[in-house]
């Protein structure tokens, strides 16, 4: 198990550094530098500027200068709010960011676990026809749509929530539910199907011939196995949460890394924008390499490989 | 328990194709027939827009700002004195292009590396399949948003721009059939016979895959939708003057508290679309799995 | 004594789309204390269901044990509430499944499914379950049970999974073991392993085995009484050796001539039973077997056969055997 873990810890780091290459080599490939505004600058501050910020040098120089920064904990200087490091920022915005997105992340795998699991046990009733009307439109309405509706609905008419900035839970309500909408959905789908797909499996009839209890039978031997697929997309709806907090915080006006990232993009800001795709990508990676675990835990088959 | 079936007086069910037995089971499934209906409404609507209403997308008439759904405007006019409608309905054209074409380039660069990787295995496909592996760790709309940055531009760009990060799923999809046929044993059979790559891949791969495929198109067809949507609301999508449901959300979104209609008909419109596309799919997915045939 | 088991006119039937399955339709048999029978017939015949619907385990709603008597010790199983049948199930009655791939639980140990059945009924601790499994594997002749205990299911072979699957049958020291079709799904030479290990447990625990099977081939040596099913009723029953040297039933008499047996000459031909077993929604009005048999007359036609005693305690439903009109062979 230790050796499993180690070889995605490895090919963790190794994706990184492609993807922080990949990002590096894109950046430099807009158009425009970081520091075309709206009035031009004269071309000797520009230079001066380049040299300061050491983006005369060739590009693999700088690429390196970066990576040797990533080890000491450096992710550069942002190069729109100059007097401070982009890990500042970073770290600003992060706790925003970090309690939307944990919140809708469980919320989303807490409601569409419970949500799928009901609709499989009372299959036909109308808990399951509920479940899978739900799940099916909400399965298609992304983050971003359903913030605008919700916000429209709650917020400018019925005036129950604020329609965005930040310090108060009630501004974190309709930013999560948007944002866990559809993962919710997805995973009370795959839960659906999984569910159903155990039920029907020998082993549980071998449980109930044991003379087991109902409700043990259920959580040892239908729960555990109809959670194995359910852990297996786990990853990508946490990827795909994390992508989304993007565009909902952008409506909700929400101080997160997401918003810092649409407006260092406009401001072509490198290094802000170099170390948010990283910070997004290591995100990412760790949640993968989380759910790669967890399924090795729940599941002993794959775990001598 | 089975029954068991009396040679006697069993009768013979009619013997139906893969897509005609497809089609029936299709028909059958109300959601997905309706969210095809309202797909192909939507299409007619969008290209006879100049026909159903006498409103462009840009024509802005001042002195009627802001004003509430009426029988001059069916669904309001915005802060610009432009007619959401006609906005709704040119905005259609974007996404649906939108949506088709970002489909071209995604089977153009997935199918090929899917086939190749599956067909050639070994290192060839443990290469590929890395880069995929790299691929989704990426956050793909932060991806689509540095790529559309560097091409700058329009419309085309941003197909291109949302093509290059969707083809991975399309990939690992083809990959998979790939190796599921090339270890079956009509393709050994095929071999021993004299039939190489193209022919194995033409006769047996295609029709095999060809659902799984479609099923995935039509769900990669919203995605794209929304992504536009997204970019152009943040101001990174199509430019003016192209219609876009996303700029007039974020158009109407300065002005929601006077008058929400601006908003909520582009979102709206953007959720009964997807909502369309998924029911679609979900039918087309049910009606194509071979287990559930007769 | 009485009967350790008497099931009395079962009848369990299933509700599908295309019509009302009769799986079981009047079914009797009995089973005394540590006696073994064997209930046999082809797949189809309801052998399996009948068994299931001892333990109640029939599939609901489509499946519904209709009407009857499963007099268990003196107790009707059917009159039992749910909670008391769940206390009979794996304690005093237990069955041993086909498919010891599938009826195992693939994420929890072989140790814990074998312990649970003790934890449950004997109140054990999970580490007393568990020596307790160590030794089980041992009974059933396991390598290694102390490390083995510790395994999943995918880390035994087949055979191994289905003794681990008779430990678990035996764990709480039920009175009655059904075994269903244990021996199909692994070859030969461990067929006759798995038996053998069978018998013994049985004999030393005084265990009455119910043995499901459609291999002939077996109960003569394995089981005391055999039940011979088709198309949902018993069609003969007696002693084993009494139905094998001289079977009443046209069906039976078929099912061992086609068996290969040592004692024959080589060049003898294997006689397979003509046609297919009749549809169970739409039985015919007279007997279920007239379709195939060789021997029929017009009574077969019109009346379905009722099973009577033609021999000393042995029975079989066929028009033919009870006028004495029967002219196939003696075994």
């Amino acid at each position: 198990m230790t050796r499993f873990v180690i070889r995605r810890v490895l090919w963790l780091l190794l994706v990184l550094l492609v993807v922080s290459f990949i990002t590096f080599a894109l950046m430099h490939l807009v158009p425009g530098g970081p520091w075309s505004r709206e009035k031009a600058l004269a071309p000797a501050v520009v230079a001066a500027l380049n040299a300061r910020y050491g983006l005369d040098k060739p590009f693999f120089v700088q690429y390196g200068n970066f990576l040797m920064g990533i080890l000491h904990g450096n992710l550069g200087i942002s190069y729109t709010y100059q007097n401070r490091s982009v890990t500042q920022i970073l770290m600003q915005g992060f706790p925003k960011t970090a309690i939307l997105g944990t919140t809708a992340f469980v919320f989303a795998m807490i409601v569409g676990i419970a949500l799928g699991m009901a609709a499989a046990l009372r299959q036909n009733t109308w808990i399951d026809y509920v479940c899978v009307m739900f799940s099916t439109v909400f399965a298609s309405v992304p983050g971003f749509v359903l913030g605008i509706l919700l916000m429209i609905v709650f917020s400018v008419i019925l005036h129950w929530f604020p329609t965005g900035g930040w310090g108060s839970p009630s501004q974190v309500v309709m930013p999560a539910i948007a944002l866990a909408a559809l993962p919710a959905a997805f995973i009370a789908r795959i839960t659906r199907a999984s569910t159903l797909e155990t039920m029907r499996q020998d082993y549980v009839r071998t449980a109930r011939s044991k003379g087991l209890l109902e409700r043990v039978v259920l959580i040892r031997h239908i729960l555990r196995n109809s959670l194995i697929p359910v852990v297996t997309v786990a990853g990508p709806q946490f990827a795909a949460l994390v992508t989304g907090s993007v565009i909902v915080e952008t409506i909700f006006s929400i101080p997160g890394i997401g918003r810092l990232f649409v407006e260092a993009v406009f401001a072509r800001d490198y290094g802000l924008i170099m170390g948010t795709v990283l910070f997004y990508s290591f995100v990412i990676s760790i949640a993968n390499l989380v759910v790669d675990i967890l399924y090795g835990v729940i599941d002993p088959r794959i775990r001598y490989d | 328990m089975a029954t068991t079936v009396n040679a006697a007086n069993s009768s013979v069910r009619p013997h139906h194709t893969l897509w005609g037995d497809a089609w029936v089971r299709l028909r059958r499934n109300k959601l997905a027939m309706a969210g095809g209906i309202f797909i192909i409404l939507l299409t007619l609507a969008a290209i006879f827009a100049p026909l159903i209403t006498p409103y462009g997308f840009a024509h802005q008439d001042l002195t009627a700002i802001l004003q509430n759904p009426s029988s001059k405007h069916w669904l309001g006019t915005d802060g610009l004195g432009r007619d959401v409608f006609a906005r709704l309905l040119y905005g259609a054209r974007t996404s649906l292009a939108v949506g088709i074409f970002t489909q071209v380039i995604v089977l153009g660069i997935g199918l090929p590396i899917g086939a190749i990787a599956g067909y050639a295995g070994g290192r060839v496909d443990n290469i590929l399949m890395r880069f995929v592996d790299v691929m989704y760790s990426f956050p793909d709309i932060l991806l689509i948003i540095l790529i559309k940055a560097i091409l700058g531009g329009g419309i085309y760009q941003l197909f291109f721009a949302i093509g290059l990060v969707a083809w991975v799923d399309i990939a690992r999809l083809v990959r998979g059939q790939m190796m599921s046929v090339k270890s079956r044993d009509f393709v050994a059979a095929a071999r021993a016979m004299g039939g190489m790559g193209p022919y194995i891949t033409e006769r047996h791969l295609l029709p095999n895959s060809l659902g799984p495929i479609i099923v995935s198109v039509t769900f990669n067809v919203p995605r794209a939708i929304f992504t536009e949507a997204a970019l152009s609301f943040i101001g990174i999508g199509v430019r003016p003057p192209t219609p876009s449901w996303g700029s007039m959300i974020s158009d109407g979104y300065a002005v929601i508290f006077a008058s929400w209609y601006q908003v909520f008909f582009p979102a709206l419109a953007i959720a009964l679309l997807m909502i369309a596309f998924t029911f679609l799919g979900d039918g087309l997915r049910d009606a194509l799995d071979p287990k559930l045939r007769h | 004594m009485a009967p350790l088991l008497e099931v009395r006119n079962l009848k369990t039937y299933f509700y599908t789309q295309d019509g009302v399955v009769k799986a079981v339709d009047g079914v009797s048999y009995d089973v005394n204390r540590g006696e073994t029978i064997a209930l046999v017939g082809e797949s189809g015949c309801g052998k399996t269901v009948s068994a299931l619907s001892i333990l109640r385990l029939v599939a609901e709603p489509a499946g519904k044990i209709i009407s009857g008597e499963m007099l268990f010790d003196g107790i009707d199983l059917l009159k039992l509430s749910k909670d008391d049948m769940r206390k009979m199930r794996g304690a005093k009655i237990s069955i041993i499944f086909q498919e010891p791939l599938t009826s195992l639980n693939p994420v929890l140990t072989i140790g814990r499914q074998i312990s649970e059945g003790l934890e449950f009924h004997k109140n054990m601790s999970i580490s007393e379950g568990m020596e307790q499994a160590t030794r089980l594997l041992k009974m059933v002749g396991i390598p290694h049970p102390e490390r083995r205990v510790n395994d999943y299911p995918h880390q035994f072979s087949g055979g191994m999974r289905q003794r681990a699957m008779i430990a678990i049958a035996i764990a709480c020291q039920p009175q009655l073991i059904i075994a269903d079709e244990p021996t199909t799904v692994v070859d030969v030479t461990i067929q006759a392993q798995l038996l053998e290990l069978i018998r013994n447990i049985t004999k030393e625990l005084n265990t009455s085995l119910i043995l499901i099977t459609h291999n002939l081939g077996i109960v003569a040596r394995y089981a005391q009484r055999v039940f011979v099913m088709y198309a949902g009723n018993i069609v003969e029953h007696g002693k084993a050796l009494d139905v094998y040297h001289s079977p009443l039933h046209p069906y039976t008499a078929g099912l061992l001539g086609s068996v290969p047996r040592l004692d024959e000459p080589r060049k003898a031909r294997l006689q397979p039973i003509e046609g297919q077993p009749p549809d169970l929604i739409a039985l015919p009005a007279g007997c279920s077997f007239q379709a195939r048999c060789a021997y029929s007359i017009p009574q077969c036609l019109r009346e379905k056969p009722v099973l009577t005693e033609i021999a000393p305690n042995h029975f079989a439903a066929c028009w033919v055997s009870q006028k004495g009109l029967r002219t196939w062979q003696n075994q």
